[in-house]
């Protein structure tokens, strides 16, 4: 049966028909074999634009449209999904992009109807071979996964958890928390972290529809949107939580001591110990690496003075495996390392903190009990200097980004030592003050204003310690002076960068990663927590950095995503996919090693592909030598013929 | 050099013990100074066995053909069948394992070293003698080849004669072996695609009359094609009416063929199917320099090959035939690999 076409070119006001001749593409179109109604229209996306098409369909009892417009990755769907309103198979219609191939590339009029016309032509040709295809439906797992108990993962989780739906929440430390957990007051409003944190936390450890699993890690994360395998290793903490009363007896016996995580070194831990008394899961971690030794036993005196009998040296890794069917990552961030600031004394004197470091010296439950002491002398500092800046927008050396959150904790911790130190001091390095958000850049003001603050507009030339003072030289580029303090305490604002392992399980996911290591995201403005994989979402400061509200507001953003998807019956996936001629195949596997997606796989010799993973990006059809794989609607017959047409043969 | 009498040794040996069905070798052929090749399968056929500067050929192609055979019978014997590659001919086995089309289980790899030697190249050969009154052709000591001609015995350098590919071979010692026999020598004759200097020096005019002078000669009988180890295809995307249909065949696929090329021996579809081909054995061909060897019209079709290994070693490092369990020259990426050429 003569297949019967229909043509329809958008004007797009100027921006096709500005270079293109329209009516002359319609009316050369319009005499192109098979091609019985041919029209130009201002703005074919428009609601009249679409009901012509209806019409013309309807009327002239198409089979196929040609839509010659912007990109199909703008308007594809909205031609199809009218294609179908007016009763012929989405796939019949098939865009002809003479916008940005075209009309926006050129300059000559001429020239540019010429090639407006191949490659209307050429999509012609495309579509008279086009297959009418049904979107393919899968179903969905119900349930989430969560990775990282920060902030971020524990908002998302609970989200999700108070919508109905289970959740797996997977933290890879001993205690969820994450870094708030570790601050003392939060900006702009000055309340405790902990106190804020705290009830989040054990909302997490009460709901009956999340899983905890700390000291956890993702081993492995196979399938699709809708239907995601991961296994989940749980290393051995040596302590059942059921049976422990946290007594604390066994810390006292532990004769092993090593800088404490928590505390950020300022303090010491011992080899079995709890990260902080809140912690969830409450109970005891038994540190392997850092233990005396296991197999065999060379201490075993935790064991001996455990009353309840709750450490048990016999517990073994578990591989659990787990089914989800949506994915939010919330792997959070860590500082920009010591070992990279030599310049500032960070990691050589004693004094020089960073910005975690004096947030737990601020701590009512910190160290020092809330006392600002130096780790020194245990002295009370009485002139500090905050540097802001180490690390972040210094493109030649760290890191070019801003880690956005420096300006106003910086400015919280200055107005909070003087809230501790009537006498002191502080001053504060900077390069501008970035202090957008709601009530940010009045807390600012009020740090220079009520609190005495001093803010110098420059960068620190040179830090060394002489005597018990840390000498810190810089400039007032503003009044153009030298600046020498003797600093009695440095605090660095150092830069965030992504957490340690987050592009290692970034591979896991097959998630990408943006030119700073931070997960990426499918869109910088309209898709923000998607990343490019379906299914899976972001959500905090793994992402970029953020402060808490943008972080929370993010991962309920994720969780809303994830909804998105858990509250379906089923899932659809487009049919353009890639489809196997098993004569042709010769097993090479060329294209199970191409396939970004891990669609394809060898079956017995030959590539089989799973039609729910592939994304029909054809690239194993390229990659294909025997030409025995091709994705349907634009297979190797239909290149070949669009060429064919675009060549003018 | 390797002793001939270790080869025999070895090929008796692992016949005597049933360890292969037969093995393909050289042997003599009469009344001519080539060597051919030779398939044994009996224990006294082994004294047959030759190994001199004429075994040019890459006898790993037979591997398809056994391949086929056995697809063919109700109940093959599943035996490996031996091998004698040189280095070049056991990368060409690295690339059929790399793209599954044989199993290491089904072959036997006899490996012999070139170590500073290699074989000759006849165009080279005539230009020095007489062809008809060579008699045979040895290696001789001190890297020399001993000429036998009617007149007597002449010693020659070995380079005056050896192939360009062996001159500039990295590779004389086989990769992958179930036996070695030689030594592995280090050499370098000269440096690796040297002989394409003098194709990149000339302009893309000079370059476009070049190659369609000699493409042009093209009579599309397609040896290169039957030679190559890498053609295993049952259906050559060039071929446009001798396609293979099957009964599983649909009519949805025979409507769906296309002639990419077309059979006329014409500029442009000459080019089409050279291009393809050279497109097709980027990061797959190992230089063992058959497709030129067999080519009638003697269009130097190495020089296509051995731009594409060029591209491929430095652009993105990649040497065909060195690792089986690598993914192939197409079907990887990295992250730092170039992208320069993307506009």
């Amino acid at each position: 049966m003569r297949k019967r076409i229909g043509f329809f070119i958008c004007h797009c006001g100027i921006n096709i028909a500005g270079t293109v001749d329209v009516k002359k593409v319609s009316e050369g179109l319009s005499k192109y074999p098979g091609v019985v109604h041919s029209e130009d229209y201002i703005y074919m996306c428009s609601d009249p634009g679409q009901s012509r098409m209806v019409e013309a369909i309807k009327e002239k009892k198409l089979d196929k449209v040609v839509i010659a417009c912007c990109s199909p990755t703008l308007h594809e769907t909205t031609f199809r999904n009218a294609a179908k309103v007016a009763g012929i198979n989405s796939f019949q219609c098939e865009i002809a992009n003479v916008r940005e191939q075209c009309s926006w590339v050129h300059k000559d009029m001429k020239k540019a109807t010429a090639k407006a016309i191949k490659i209307s032509k050429a999509a012609i040709e495309r579509a008279r071979l086009n297959e009418s295809l049904e979107p393919i439906s899968v179903p969905v797992t119900r349930r989430a996964l969560v990775i990282g108990g920060g902030i971020s993962g524990i908002q998302s989780a609970l989200d999700l958890a108070n919508s109905g739906y289970e959740v797996i929440l997977v933290e890879r430390s001993p205690s969820i928390g994450g870094h708030m957990i570790q601050l003392s007051e939060t900006f702009p409003t000055l309340d405790c972290s902990q106190c804020i944190m705290t009830p989040k936390m054990v909302e997490v450890s009460k709901h009956p529809k999340i899983k905890l699993l700390t000291y956890s890690e993702i081993q492995e994360v196979a399938g699709y949107i809708g239907n995601f395998k991961v296994k989940i290793l749980k290393k051995p903490t040596y302590v059942d939580p059921d049976k422990c009363t946290l007594c604390d007896e066994c810390t006292k016996v532990c004769p092993v001591a090593v800088p404490n995580e928590f505390e950020l070194g300022l303090t010491r831990r011992r080899a079995i110990y709890i990260p902080f008394p809140q912690a969830i899961p409450a109970t005891y971690t038994l540190d392997i690496n850092n233990c005396p030794g296991l197999f065999p036993i060379a201490c075993g005196k935790c064991a001996d003075v455990c009353e309840p009998g709750a450490i048990d040296f016999d517990m073994k890794p578990e591989i659990l495996e787990e089914e989800v069917g949506s994915i939010i990552v919330s792997t959070g961030y860590d500082l920009y390392g010591k070992e990279e600031m030599a310049e500032y004394g960070y990691g050589k004197y004693e004094d020089v903190l960073d910005g975690l470091q004096f947030e737990r010296l601020l701590s009512a439950s910190g160290p020092t009990m809330g006392k600002i002491l130096r780790p020194s002398d245990h002295k009370e500092p009485k002139e500090v200097v905050f540097i802001q800046c180490v690390g972040s927008r210094d493109p030649e050396l760290h890191c070019a980004y801003c880690s956005k959150i420096c300006c106003m904790y910086t400015a919280k911790h200055a107005m909070l030592y003087k809230h501790h130190v009537h006498d002191g001091q502080p001053y504060v390095f900077y390069i501008d003050i970035r202090s957008g958000g709601k009530d940010y850049e009045e807390f600012v003001q009020r740090a220079i204003e009520e609190d005495g603050v001093i803010y110098l507009r420059g960068k620190v030339s040179k830090i060394f310690q002489e005597g018990d003072k840390i000498k810190v030289w810089g400039v007032d580029t503003l009044s153009g002076k030298v600046i020498e303090i003797d600093a009695d305490m440095v605090v660095l604002a150092m830069a965030m960068r992504p957490s340690e392992g987050a592009s290692e399980l970034a591979k896991k996911l097959k998630i990408a990663l943006d030119k700073d290591g931070f997960l990426a995201e499918a869109h910088p403005k309209l898709r923000p927590v998607e990343s490019l994989t379906s299914g899976m979402f972001l959500a905090g400061a793994a992402q970029a950095p953020k402060d808490i509200p943008e972080a929370v507001a993010q991962a309920s953003g994720a969780a809303v995503k994830a909804v998105n998807i858990l509250s379906q019956d089923r899932l659809y996936h487009s049919p353009t996919i890639a489809t196997v001629n098993l004569t042709l195949c010769t097993g090479c596997g060329m294209c199970v090693d191409v396939c970004a997606y891990e669609a394809i796989k060898l079956e017995e010799g030959k590539a089989v592909v799973n039609e729910v993973l592939c994304e029909g990006c054809g690239t194993c059809s390229a990659t294909c030598l025997r030409a025995a794989i091709k994705v349907k609607n634009i297979t190797p017959l239909q290149v070949h013929e669009m060429i064919k047409v675009a060549l003018g043969g | 050099m390797v002793k001939l009498d270790d080869i025999k040794k070895e090929c008796k040996s692992i016949l005597e013990e049933g360890k292969v069905k037969y093995i393909v070798g050289y042997k003599r052929n009469n009344n001519y100074y080539m060597s051919i090749p030779a398939f044994i399968e009996k224990i006294e056929e082994t004294d047959q066995l030759i190994w001199d500067p004429t075994c040019v050929y890459n006898l790993v192609r037979f591997l398809r053909d056994e391949k086929l055979r056995k697809e063919r019978q109700k109940t093959p014997d599943t035996r490996p069948i031996g091998v004698i590659v040189k280095g070049c001919d056991s990368r060409a086995i690295n690339v059929l394992l790399q793209e599954k089309f044989i199993k290491r289980e089904n072959v036997y790899i006899i490996g012999v070293a070139c170590e500073k030697s290699g074989v000759i190249e006849k165009k080279k050969l005539r230009k020095k003698f007489n062809e008809k009154n060579i008699k045979q052709i040895e290696f001789g000591k001190d890297n020399n080849f001993i000429i036998t001609t009617e007149k007597g015995k002449t010693t020659i350098s070995a380079e005056e004669i050896l192939a360009e590919r062996c001159i500039e071979c990295n590779n004389n010692t086989p990769v992958i072996y179930d036996v070695l026999l030689g030594e592995k020598v280090e050499r370098s004759l000269s440096e690796h695609f040297r002989s394409l200097e003098k194709f990149e020096s000339i302009s893309t005019e000079e370059k476009w009359n070049f190659w369609k002078k000699e493409l042009d000669k093209c009579i599309r009988c397609y040896a290169c094609r039957s030679v190559c180890p890498m053609c295993y295809c049952d259906e050559c995307i060039a071929d446009s009416i001798s396609l293979a249909v099957k009964p599983d065949t649909t009519a949805e696929e025979k409507a769906q063929k296309i002639r990419w090329v077309e059979k006329s021996p014409v500029s442009s579809e000459n080019f089409s199917y050279h291009l393809i081909r050279a497109l097709h054995l980027a990061g797959r061909c190992i230089d063992c320099g058959e497709c030129e060897r067999v080519c009638p019209v003697d269009i130097p079709l190495r020089y296509l090959n051995k731009k594409m290994e060029k591209e491929a070693s430095e652009q993105f490092g990649y040497t065909a035939g060195l690792d089986p369990e690598k993914p192939a020259l197409v079907s990887d990426f990295k992250d730092d690999d170039p992208q320069d050429f993307i506009i």
